[in-house]
């Protein structure tokens, strides 16, 4: 008894110490107040490769990695940018266990991290030292407004989601009856559907049942029966997107023939294998459209499919190719300037920030720019209907609609 | 290499390891640790964002002393629920009372999604920072840890900790004995909850938010592995688990996209290998004797 009493204490003390240790050796962690140095500058991306957003991570990570191949191939750039990739995961720790990680290697800005809760939590750190965050997922509200550094390419659910609503009420305008699904315990639906039920409200619809289903259900047989009887002219679903695909099926297969508006998280051709043929015809706001006629967009379309075979790419991918496009831009510009030159890391970091927010870019999303706060300009806006082939295996989303802010802003404020 | 803020989720690790070892002393498997963890962080998040009282800045920042507070009032509201649920959940025993700790965990974590002012499912954010660095929460972790370890170690000699033991051995004859087994069992399950709430408040500031996902059932997993991986013998097992199982998904980054199939790895080799974990109490026996054997001075470098 006695020796392994004496034998705990010298464990404790060993990993006491060891703990010490680790605390000294660890204490400096951030490179910033030293000299930028000469050569390529490194981007760091901590998005999601595991945990459940990893469906949207890996777009992501096409999206970086035809980034990287458009900025290679562009006229020799005034300072060269590399890409380091970390996985975020799906939970918080990790994200900022990822952020601390690219921060002390020196990054001079951050792209990431996949999901808004992550956003929230790894965002603060950034901002406390200083490192320019450039959001390519995050569409959750208080985002921009963790601080100065934090800012993004992808456009609030508010603005995009009703869009789809007023094309569905254009093809029908008779429609009294709606009817609303969405998960209630996950961040984007819970946010997106306080969007629609707005954007309903202001049409003049009240929806007649509300559904809530759950972040990991694939059966929705139940809440599908309880809807059906109230005889719905409109679904408006706002699920993630395997969640979904099963969801559009089963309504379908169980007779609904009215039209469906979907969210956000349906924007991805990943569903098409889910709901096969009983996809066609459903209608998404995007923030992107592979039918958008720009160079930059037939540039980034042709990078993408010599990559990965003759597929449209979806939106969550255009997005984080827009977020290393505007810091790559933002790096040259600000090279050109002198802004990168006897400078510390920390200051170069500063630097580009103001430079971020004080450009505009022709991104395959349209012309973007930023808010003082960080907050994504974005002008154009896109209404699809998705077509399915007629095996029902494949299909893509047809744009049916292009829609500006102003002409949306300006028609809101009419009645 | 191991920056300070990676070096305290190891020891919020190490911390919830020895929450979830305390009821295990007393031969109790309780996967509840994650509910009170949840409500620790949760009142912690509520109070720095919603009452001014505690001293949040605009700036973002927030009192030590408030931080304290916050700990303590976590950690009694957990060990407040331990005291009520445990009543009526520790009449379970084995595997019943496994799932039933489980289905406090989802009961938790479904009300923190549907209570109106708990943010819904994402969460409270914003939540003010009483250090400027994670550095400085290395001090309030580490003296949580050394507490909770200085009672765990304590425990072994007193009587409360020698009835866990032999609740733990056979419960039947612990209770022909005349122990008060249930107020045994119940003291354990408070004491793992107070440990837990109070992690939980602190972790609340360290991960800047807090949502319902921090409590989940995949929680209760991890932490039963540390463990497991740990060893579940002495109070050390937990810690050195907890320590270890948080930063290998970490330092495994260099190896690319397989670093979980490694972790998981671990995990599956770590109760092959050595079936009653990493540190047992022979071990400590031997590194407690190590000295003597020798004859050498105490002071040596120690290792096992």
């Amino acid at each position: 008894m006695q020796g392994r009493l004496r034998g705990a204490l010298r464990l404790a003390t060993l990993l006491a110490a060891g703990i010490g240790a680790l605390a000294w050796l660890g204490r400096n962690t951030d490179p910033a107040a030293k000299p930028l140095p000469a050569g390529p500058l490194t981007l760091g991306a901590a998005i999601a490769f595991t945990g459940n957003a990893n469906l949207y991570g890996q777009d992501q990570r096409m999206g970086l990695a035809v980034a990287e191949r458009w900025a290679q191939q562009a006229e020799a750039p005034s300072r060269p940018v590399q890409l380091q990739l970390e996985d975020g995961a799906s939970d918080e720790p990790s994200a900022i266990a990822a952020f601390n990680l690219l921060i002390r290697k020196g990054v001079i800005a951050l792209i990431g991290p996949t999901l808004s809760q992550q956003a929230f939590a790894a965002d603060p750190i950034a901002q406390r030292q200083g490192v320019p965050v450039v959001a390519p997922s995050n569409t959750a509200q208080g985002i921009p407004e963790i601080g100065h550094f934090i800012s993004r390419v992808s456009a609030q659910s508010s603005v995009i989601a009703p869009l789809s609503l007023d094309e569905a009420l254009r093809r029908d305008p008779s429609i009294k009856r709606v009817a609303v699904f969405y998960a209630q315990d996950d961040a984007y639906s819970t946010a997106e559907v306080a969007i629609f039920q707005k954007a309903l409200a202001a049409r003049g619809l009240t929806p007649v049942t509300v559904q809530r289903t759950q972040l990991a259900d694939n059966d929705f047989q139940t809440p599908i029966t309880s809807a059906l009887p109230l005889k719905p002219q409109l679904v408006v679903l706002s699920v993630q997107a395997v969640a979904g695909g099963n969801l559009i099926r089963q309504l379908r297969e169980l007779g609904y023939r009215g039209q469906i508006v979907v969210g956000n998280g349906l924007n991805t051709p990943n569903i098409y294998p889910i709901c096969q043929r009983w996809c066609d015809g459903i209608l998404i706001a995007q923030a992107y459209s592979p039918e958008l006629n720009t160079p930059i967009n037939r540039r980034f379309l042709q990078l993408f499919q010599q990559a990965h075979g003759d597929r449209p790419p979806p939106q969550i991918t255009a997005q984080a190719f827009a977020a290393y496009q505007v810091l790559f831009e933002a790096i040259q510009r600000l090279e050109r300037k002198g802004g990168l030159t006897g400078v510390t890391l920390g200051q170069a970091r500063a630097n580009l920030m103001t430079e971020l927010l004080n450009g505009t870019y022709d991104t395959p999303l349209g012309p973007i720019g930023f808010s003082p706060e960080g907050e994504v300009l974005q002008d154009r806006f896109y209404v699809a209907e998705v077509r399915m082939a007629p095996g029902g295996r494949d299909g893509r989303f047809a744009l049916v609609r292009e829609r500006t802010l102003t002409e949306i802003q300006g028609q809101e404020s009419k009645p | 290499m191991i920056d300070n803020g990676l070096l305290v989720q190891m020891l919020l690790g190490a911390l919830l390891g020895l929450s979830v070892y305390l009821p295990l002393a007393a031969g109790q498997l309780s996967l509840a640790t994650p509910a009170f963890y949840a409500v620790g962080g949760t009142l912690a998040a509520l109070l720095s964002t919603r009452w001014s009282a505690l001293g949040a800045t605009a700036s973002g920042g927030f009192p030590v002393p408030s931080l304290l507070l916050e700990l303590v009032l976590g950690g009694l509201l957990a060990g407040l629920l331990a005291l009520l649920v445990g009543r009526l959940v520790l009449r379970l025993q084995g595997i019943y009372l496994a799932i039933a700790t489980i289905a406090l965990v989802e009961i938790v974590r479904v009300a923190i999604l549907n209570l109106p002012f708990t943010g819904g499912a994402v969460g409270i954010f914003a939540i003010p920072q009483p250090f400027a660095t994670a550095a400085g929460y290395l001090l309030p972790a580490l003296a949580l840890l050394a507490l909770a370890g200085w009672l765990c170690q304590r425990l072994e000699g007193m009587p409360l900790g020698r009835a866990m033991a032999a609740i733990r051995d056979d419960e039947l004859a612990a209770r022909c004995m005349g122990i008060d087994t249930t107020r045994v069992k119940l003291t354990a399950f408070v004491l793992s909850a107070v440990l837990a709430g109070s992690t939980g408040a602190l972790a609340a500031h360290f991960l800047n938010t807090w949502n319902a996902r921090q409590g989940s059932f995949d929680a209760s997993i991890t932490t039963l592995a540390f463990v497991i991986l740990g060893g579940s013998r002495t109070w050390l097992g937990p810690v050195v688990g907890g320590l270890l199982l948080t930063a290998l998904p970490e330092l495994l980054r260099p190896v690319g996209d397989v670093r979980l199939v490694l972790f998981g790895l671990v995990i599956l080799l770590g109760p092959v290998l050595a079936p009653q974990g990493l540190i047992t109490p022979g071990l400590l026996e031997r590194l407690g004797r190590w000295g003597e054997r020798r004859g050498g001075s105490p002071a040596e470098e120690v290792k096992p």
